[in-house]
């Protein structure tokens, strides 16, 4: 009678082998078609091995527990000529005529690069037959982001970045851009409007990018404003809301320098000096002038320089030395109206405290029992969260607000 | 010893030019050897000195024997003496050893390792036995070429490479295509510091002859006049069709291995033996006492051979040592597909 | 009518004997007996004292054909097999080719060397040796794959003035037939692109050139991949610059070689690519050679000792997938 192979089944793209769970079934033992016999598991799932015809188990080659490749032949079915006529399936009998044709006939041998094996019990190994183009992946090798030395190489060429082809659909292996798939995107971007950079927005393009390499997280909270503002119009001359910030910003810093801290390797390098950037807006960009020693300044002192700074800034007279050496940067996106913000610290520093625009609001006061008017801001710190936590954050916002309460001490 | 006598019974017999010859090689060899080892001393020279103190006799009695321009003659690490008598120009060894970048080797090469292979003088390699071999497929060439009429090649090797299976596989080579080969064994009694009876268990290394089929020669290395005899007879036998020969001298090593060892392994009574004797002072004796040269010739010589040497000295410590900008780096003459 | 490789290196051997009174065959059973594959066979009668057979003494036969070079000789020595040639190693890696550097003289001596496996050659007649003899400067090692280049090759190796290891692939003796001896004109030192790609690059030589075709073949039908399959020809010199024109178009990169694992002519075409052809990559470089195992006698473990298609595609799909 005709035997008919049990192979451990292809059962899934990328799975090359599997891994015996259960037999369910003995010599001897009559079995259905499409019955489950063996019950397998991969990486993936736990699957069943089903039969192709009705027969009776002849032989169980595979074990409980034992791994298989995809093809190995697991057992052996009995199977009668009326059934494999019914149901068309590749016997034993039939592939070793098919291997005995092939090795007679001379073309073949010719053909043949080894030798003409006269053992019948050698067999090939079944191929692994690719289901998809681009093969199995290996997990853990790559992903679609991997760029291979000559896609860099390329993109080196073109001046291009990680970030710059986001937008490129791969068709690599794993889904990976190809230089050929950058080509064709690049051809195809080539018929849309476009303008050149200016040297300030790849500066800042540069800038981000890189700080984007570290995990950023932002917290916020609302602080009022009431006494700042009131403080301010007895001031002469009138010291910006930024710089209040930046003034309770410093005050709080020295208190817990190691929040300002920069992690290297194993290693939190703290601030030797209270300097603290200031976002300003320049054309087409931004630059972020340095004032320093801001803890030991007053907010008199500070109001001069630090409007003579963005006078410089804004006529693009800055100096290397003037864009040097923060710890911190504040940036006030209220000047835009804006309520709110997730700020970017620049990639040498760690925070970045952000402040929106002041909203009238009515809050309850339970002291006069009545809706009175404030005015709020909603202040938001953005950090690199290897060196600080939440809660950390949290408490330095939280403190810089407390110090904004009492604008005199400032 | 039947061969001692035959020597002494046809001293006479030698030709005064010939014995002449290998004298005055002798002579010239240890004076620059002398002056390679004070050489070496003051740090003049590039690597090591080694010398064939105590083997002039048989080294220059084959040299003198063979022919240059048409013999060949592949000298070994102590054969100053025969490269001398062979015709070697002093400046090829002065500007080896001190490194001239105009010596035949170009500082690629130093010392010992010279040769001429175009002018019948192969280069040899540090692996003992080897040049067996490479002299029989020399004359396998002229034979080849129908020059082989009249030629001989020679080689020497010590003690210790008889044990090679080079040495073993080149002599059988040429015993069976029956080549004017004379191998020159000088058993000098110590391979660097290991002694014959560490090395081979026959009774005498010139049994060896017979089990090649080639023919034997025994001789008193110490004495001039009998290496003038048997290896001028050995490459005559060569010369006239007689095969390959063999010569076996028996001698003493009267240096180091090379000048940074002091042969301290070497037993004193070693030393004092007929083995110990030097041919060079015995030889003098022996050139007067036979009538081949006087006092007075000798004292000339010395003189004359001592201010060559100095002169090949000067000269090669005055030219170029070899520029690494300059080497052109290159281990084959065609380059196909142009390098590595 | 056809011509086989082992005919080739035969007629080769012929045409040079004819034609340069210089060249001379020596070897063991050459002569009358006509070699152990009959590359020499007929050659005795037809140059009467220029097919010599030798002692088995592989190290006079090279010291031997090394001083007759130096005469202006143009020896052809034969070693039964290459595996032989490890008792010639001192003479050939010492002596040949330290000669041109050392003394200026060049020694235009040809070795050659039947190598690979066959099945149930065993340990001891079945080594690959390039790699060894690549290693040491002063000699060129060649190794073709084809029935042209067998011929052509040889006849270019003796007529260089520089020692020529010749490695000749026994198992394609009598399997590789050609109907005639064309030739392109590639010179030793330059490689052949013999079946065009762009999915990736299998680097081969000698036998492995065949594995690496079929194997490509095989690819085409399952997946449509079209692969590079170079043949070097020569393994030195090495023509890196084929190499990497065709990594250029390709992206990936297969060395493939019937040699021991442990370094080697595929770990030197890798460290080459990676060195100057950092930029074309698109995957890690693989190798592909015989396991770190003696070459085994019996034909099953032998055939699962070399690289064979099923391997080559294995690796291959690896390479593709990266």
């Amino acid at each position: 009678m005709p035997t008919v192979p049990i192979l451990m089944p292809q059962l899934g793209e990328s799975i090359a082998e599997a891994t015996v769970v259960r037999i369910g079934i003995s010599v001897g033992a009559l079995v259905q078609t499409d019955q489950e016999i063996i019950e397998v598991e991969t990486s993936k799932a736990t699957m069943g091995v089903t039969t192709l015809c009705c027969g009776t188990v002849k032989e169980i080659l595979a074990k409980e527990g034992e791994t298989y490749s995809v093809g190995t032949l697991l057992g052996l079915l009995e199977v009668s000529e009326e059934e494999i006529a019914r149901t068309g399936v590749d016997t034993m009998e039939a592939a070793a005529d098919r291997r005995t044709a092939a090795a007679s006939s001379p073309e073949e041998q010719e053909k043949n690069l080894h030798f003409a094996l006269d053992d019948d019990s050698y067999e090939e190994a079944p191929a692994v037959v690719p289901s998809v183009k681009g093969l199995p992946v290996p997990a853990g090798t790559m992903g679609a982001h991997y760029i291979s030395p000559r896609m860099r190489a390329r993109m080196n060429e073109m001046g291009l970045r990680e970030a710059d082809i986001s937008a490129v659909a791969g068709t690599g292996a794993g889904g990976r851009v190809t230089v050929e798939d950058l080509e064709k995107f690049l051809d195809y971007i080539n018929s849309w409007p476009s303008s050149n950079a200016s040297p300030m927005r790849l500066a800042v393009a540069d800038a981000m990018r890189r700080s984007w390499t570290r995990p950023l997280a932002t917290v916020g909270r609302p602080i009022r404003l009431d006494r700042v503002l009131e403080h301010r119009r007895n001031q002469d001359p009138k010291p910006g809301l930024t710089l209040y910030v930046l003034r309770a910003f410093a005050l709080a810093l020295v208190e817990d320098p190691a929040t300002a801290g920069f992690l290297i390797g194993q290693k939190v390098v703290h601030p030797r000096a209270f300097d603290i950037g200031v976002a300003v807006q320049v054309e087409d960009g931004v630059v972020v002038p340095v004032l320093r020693k801001v803890d030991q300044k007053s907010l008199h002192a500070l109001t001069n320089e630090y409007a003579e700074m963005v006078e410089r800034g804004r006529r693009r007279r800055l100096s290397e030395d003037d864009l040097r050496g923060g710890i911190a940067t504040v940036t006030n996106f209220g000047t835009f109206g804006l309520t709110s913000g997730t700020p970017i610290p620049l990639p040498n520093e760690t925070l970045i405290l952000g402040l929106g625009a002041g909203v009238k609001k009515p809050v309850w006061s339970d002291q006069v029992e009545a809706f009175l008017p404030v005015t709020e801001a909603e202040l938001v710190m953005t950090f690199d969260h290897r060196v600080v936590d939440g809660g950390g954050a949290g408490m330095l916002l939280t403190r810089v607000a407390e110090l904004l309460q009492e604008p005199s001490k400032l | 010893m039947p061969e001692t006598e035959e020597a002494q019974r046809t001293r006479v017999d030698l030709d005064r030019d010939y014995v002449r010859d290998v004298f005055r090689a002798m002579l010239k060899a240890r004076l620059l050897e002398a002056k390679l080892s004070s050489l070496y001393k003051a740090g003049k020279i590039v690597g090591g000195v080694y010398l064939g103190k105590g083997q002039e006799a048989v080294s220059a009695a084959l040299g003198a024997s063979l022919i240059q321009g048409r013999d060949i003659f592949a000298a070994l690490i102590r054969d100053q003496a025969g490269r001398t008598a062979f015709g070697e120009p002093l400046l090829d060894c002065t500007r080896t050893y001190l490194g001239s970048v105009l010596g035949p080797m170009k500082g690629r090469d130093g010392n010992i390792h010279r040769g001429r292979p175009r002018e019948g003088m192969p280069a040899m390699i540090s692996h003992l036995g080897a040049e067996v071999s490479v002299v029989g497929g020399m004359l396998m060439a002229r034979r080849l070429k129908g020059e082989l009429g009249g030629v001989v090649g020679a080689t020497c090797v010590g003690d210790g490479a008889t044990s090679t299976g080079a040495f073993h596989e080149g002599i059988n080579m040429a015993a069976v295509e029956r080549l004017p080969l004379v191998v020159i064994v000088s058993n000098n009694q110590f391979a660097y510091s290991t002694p014959n009876d560490r090395q081979f268990a026959c009774v005498d290394l010139l049994d060896r002859a017979k089990g090649y089929g080639v023919g034997g020669h025994s001789v008193d290395g110490t004495d001039l006049l009998a290496c003038a005899d048997v290896i001028g007879r050995a490459v005559r036998l060569a010369r006239e069709g007689g095969g390959p020969q063999m010569v076996v001298a028996r001698l003493l090593r009267l240096s180091g291995h090379g000048e940074h060892d002091d042969g301290s392994y070497v037993p004193g009574t070693m030393r004092d033996s007929h083995l110990g004797r030097d041919c060079l002072e015995n030889g003098i004796v022996h050139m007067i006492e036979q009538g081949f040269a006087t006092v007075d010739e000798i004292e000339r010589w010395k003189n004359r051979f001592t201010e060559e040497v100095q002169a090949a000295v000067a000269q090669a410590q005055q030219e170029p040592t070899p520029d690494p900008w300059d080497e052109d780096w290159r281990a084959c003459s065609s380059e196909p597909g142009g390098g590595i | 009518m056809s011509v086989t490789y082992i005919d080739a290196i035969r007629d080769a051997q012929e045409t040079l004997l004819r034609e340069d009174p210089r060249v001379f065959l020596y070897g063991q059973d050459i002569s009358k007996f006509g070699g152990a594959f009959k590359a020499t066979k007929g050659l005795a009668e037809a140059f009467p004292g220029r097919v010599l057979d030798s002692p088995i003494s592989e190290d006079a036969m090279i010291g031997m054909a090394v001083g007759a070079a130096i005469e202006g000789m143009r020896p052809i020595v034969e070693m039964q097999f290459a595996d032989f040639s490890s008792i010639a190693f001192n003479q050939i890696v010492n002596q040949a080719a330290t000669h041109y550097y050392r003394t200026g003289v060049p020694v235009p001596l040809t070795v050659r060397l039947p190598s690979g496996g066959t099945p149930g050659s065993g340990p001891f007649h079945s080594q690959s040796m390039e790699a060894i003899y690549a290693h040491y400067p002063g000699l060129v090692v060649v190794t073709p794959a084809t029935v042209a280049d067998a011929y052509h090759m040889l006849i270019e190796s003796v007529r260089l003035d520089d020692p020529v290891i010749y490695c000749e692939h026994k198992f394609l003796y009598r399997w590789l037939k050609a109907p005639r001896i064309n030739g392109d004109g590639l010179p030793i030192g330059k490689a052949r692109i013999t079946r065009p790609g762009k999915h990736a690059t299998v680097v081969a030589y000698s036998a492995m050139v065949h594995e690496a075709v079929r194997a490509a073949e095989r690819l085409k039908d399952e997946g449509g991949w079209e692969i590079e399959v170079v043949d070097l020809r020569s393994v030195k010199p090495l023509d890196i610059d084929t190499v990497l024109a065709s990594i250029a178009r390709t992206g990936r990169l297969l060395a493939l070689g019937e040699a021991f694992p442990w370094g080697g002519v595929t770990a030197e075409v890798v460290a080459r690519v990676c060195a100057e052809g950092f930029h074309l990559l698109d995957a890690p470089p693989r190798r592909l050679n015989s396991r770190d195992t003696p070459v085994p006698y019996h034909p099953k473990l032998w055939a699962a000792h070399r690289p064979t298609p099923e391997s080559i595609c294995l690796a291959l799909r690896e390479l593709l997938s990266f």
